[in-house]
């Protein structure tokens, strides 16, 4: 049976260990370089399911900024990362929008939510014609 | 207008808040913040990722939340501040001049004042690129502007020069954003940003990153059409021959930030090539007294924590100084850089507290190493020091307080 080997850099701590395993029929059958357990569940962690936070944008009117951030409320599988940026798309939010309000629920299925990840007031007057001043490039 | 503060801090980035606060904490009854921008915050409103706050909170912020958690505690505080107001002149007396649209001019009498202004980006003139000049070459951090307030895409096809925390950031940010990330190149034979920055938004993306390379041209006439990149040899020379073209719509530059400290210069504070930021003293007083300094305004740190902590230190004691409570005390002894140190922060100790210690290596060495205090032999031990990672350690005051003559900061393989 082939042996695959693959390399982690872990990032549980600042240390980052270098750690090279070798995988059969996707069992592990050695690890080297962690310098503790944890960079070890790390590891089984990352060949079983990826997960991280996402934070991105979303477009959000009648507020002094274009553009609202947001994020995940907890890790979710690195794969479905762009599958989420697709599906904040077509959101178009209207101030004013509270710190950790969602925005989407259980997004892509992963079970995790979407939230603000700042306050953002309404504005009477939207700078919108700084929008004007510099129009996005299509290509 | 005319104004009297106890303490005023200038600059509401994570410094300048936590300085803010913190200086109310203290007991400083008057206290002043001045913000340029028309929101508190500074450069943590751009910053939308996560990893801000692991230390200081033990939790995982992102910027904006990291600053909304900071101007919430600012709320229930007394702390004066003053949007869209951009500090015109600090004097050696600590008399500040100020411009706003709403207050016109104002002059604020401080008893004491705390530089918060942090840093800004070395731009393309400061690396002499040689090339044409066209549209399309942004520093990171206004393209992170660009794109996570504005919500405008810089380019599609991104060439990111330099391997800075910022640059590895947007990396992640423009291909989520639908944009390809064809390389990042870096002149040094190590990376410039943090470990964890490497992993989670190069590897994750598959954007390689090429080291020991150099952009040596730009090419392009209204817009930039791409970039020469060559290798460098160990003096950081280009290697003739190595040079290839990559195409390219958009060049970002992640080059390196610079302690903006025109106002400190203009007060008078002496300031120090190590860090291009003030001479400060464990207390965080800079060379004019009452003059405090915190954050990035007087190094450069990798970390929000560490910035958060100087502006409580200065806060606290420019409260102190405010009141009176401050001696002249000992006169201070130097601290210098000794082998492997590149940079040091604080550079004095004043006998007054215990010393953070702030040390970047000037190479990597991924051995286990000591961090050696001459002569007090204090000693650190840690399994390696790597120059994109600053060592923070103290020393407290006890074994500090016989020290006589300067002391010199060593980082040696064990």
């Amino acid at each position: 049976m082939d042996v695959e080997k693959k390399h982690f850099t872990c990032v549980i701590c600042p240390i980052g260990c270098e750690i090279d395993v070798e995988l059969q029929n996707g069992n592990v059958v050695s690890m080297e370089g962690n310098k503790c357990e944890k960079g070890k569940e790390f590891v089984l962690q990352e060949l079983e399911e990826a997960m991280r936070i996402l934070t991105t944008t979303v477009p959000i009117k009648g507020a002094k900024w274009a553009m609202l951030p947001v994020r995940t409320d907890k890790p979710i599988p690195k794969r479905l990362l762009s599958k989420v940026i697709e599906q904040l798309a077509d959101i178009e939010l209207q101030a004013p929008v509270k710190m950790y309000h969602v925005i989407v629920k259980d997004v892509a299925g992963t079970d995790a939510n979407v939230v603000a990840t700042r306050n953002m007031k309404k504005v009477n007057h939207p700078k919108d014609a700084k929008k004007d001043l510099i129009s996005r490039k299509e290509g | 207008m005319d104004v009297e503060a106890d303490v005023t801090v200038i600059g509401s980035g994570p410094a300048g808040l936590t300085a803010a606060v913190h200086a109310h904490e203290s007991g400083a009854k008057s206290v002043l913040l001045l913000e340029r921008e028309e929101e508190l915050g500074g450069i943590l409103k751009q910053c939308i990722h996560n990893g801000f706050g692991l230390e200081q909170f033990k939790k995982d912020y992102t910027g904006p939340e990291y600053a909304e958690r900071l101007i919430e505690e600012l709320e229930k505080t007394n702390v004066q501040y003053f949007l869209n107001t951009m500090v015109v002149s600090l004097s050696p007396d600590k008399t500040i001049t100020a411009v706003s649209p709403e207050k016109g001019i104002s002059h604020i009498k401080s008893r004491s004042v705390v530089l918060a202004m942090g840093c800004r980006e070395r731009p393309r003139s400061s690396i002499n690129i040689p090339g044409t000049r066209p549209a399309g070459i942004y520093t990171a951090g206004v393209a992170q502007r660009f794109v996570n307030i504005d919500g405008y895409l810089p380019g599609k096809q991104v060439v990111i020069l330099g391997s800075g925390d910022i640059g590895l950031i947007m990396a992640r940010r423009l291909t989520l954003e639908g944009a390809r990330v064809k390389g990042v190149y870096e002149i040094m034979d190590y990376p410039g940003g943090l470990k964890r920055n490497i992993v989670q938004c190069l590897n994750d993306f598959d954007i390689p990153l090429y080291l020991s390379h150099t952009v040596t041209e730009i090419q392009g006439k209204e817009r930039i059409e791409g970039v020469v990149v060559s290798k460098v040899d160990q003096k950081m020379n280009p290697i003739g021959g190595s040079e290839q073209f990559v195409p390219c719509d958009t060049l970002l530059l992640s080059v390196g930030l610079i302690p903006e400290n025109e106002l400190s210069k203009e007060a008078g504070v002496e300031l120090t090539p190590i860090t291009k930021g003030p001479v400060t003293t464990e207390t965080m007083e800079t060379r004019v007294p009452g003059i405090f300094s915190c954050g990035n305004v007087s190094t450069v740190f990798d970390l929000v924590d560490y910035v958060a902590e100087t502006g409580m230190i200065a806060a606290g004691n420019a409260a102190r100084f405010a009141a009176g409570d401050w001696k002249k005390g000992k006169n201070p002894v130097e601290i210098i850089p000794g082998e492997n140190v590149r940079m040091l922060f604080p550079q004095q100790y004043s006998f007054k507290d215990d010393l953070i210690l702030f040390v970047r290596s000037a190479k990597p060495i991924d051995k286990p190493v000591n961090i050696e205090l001459s002569p007090l032999g204090v000693r650190l031990k840690r399994l390696y020091a790597r120059p994109n990672e600053m060592i923070r350690f103290k020393v407290s005051r006890d074994k500090l307080k016989d020290v006589t003559g300067p002391v010199e900061v060593s980082i040696t393989e064990r």
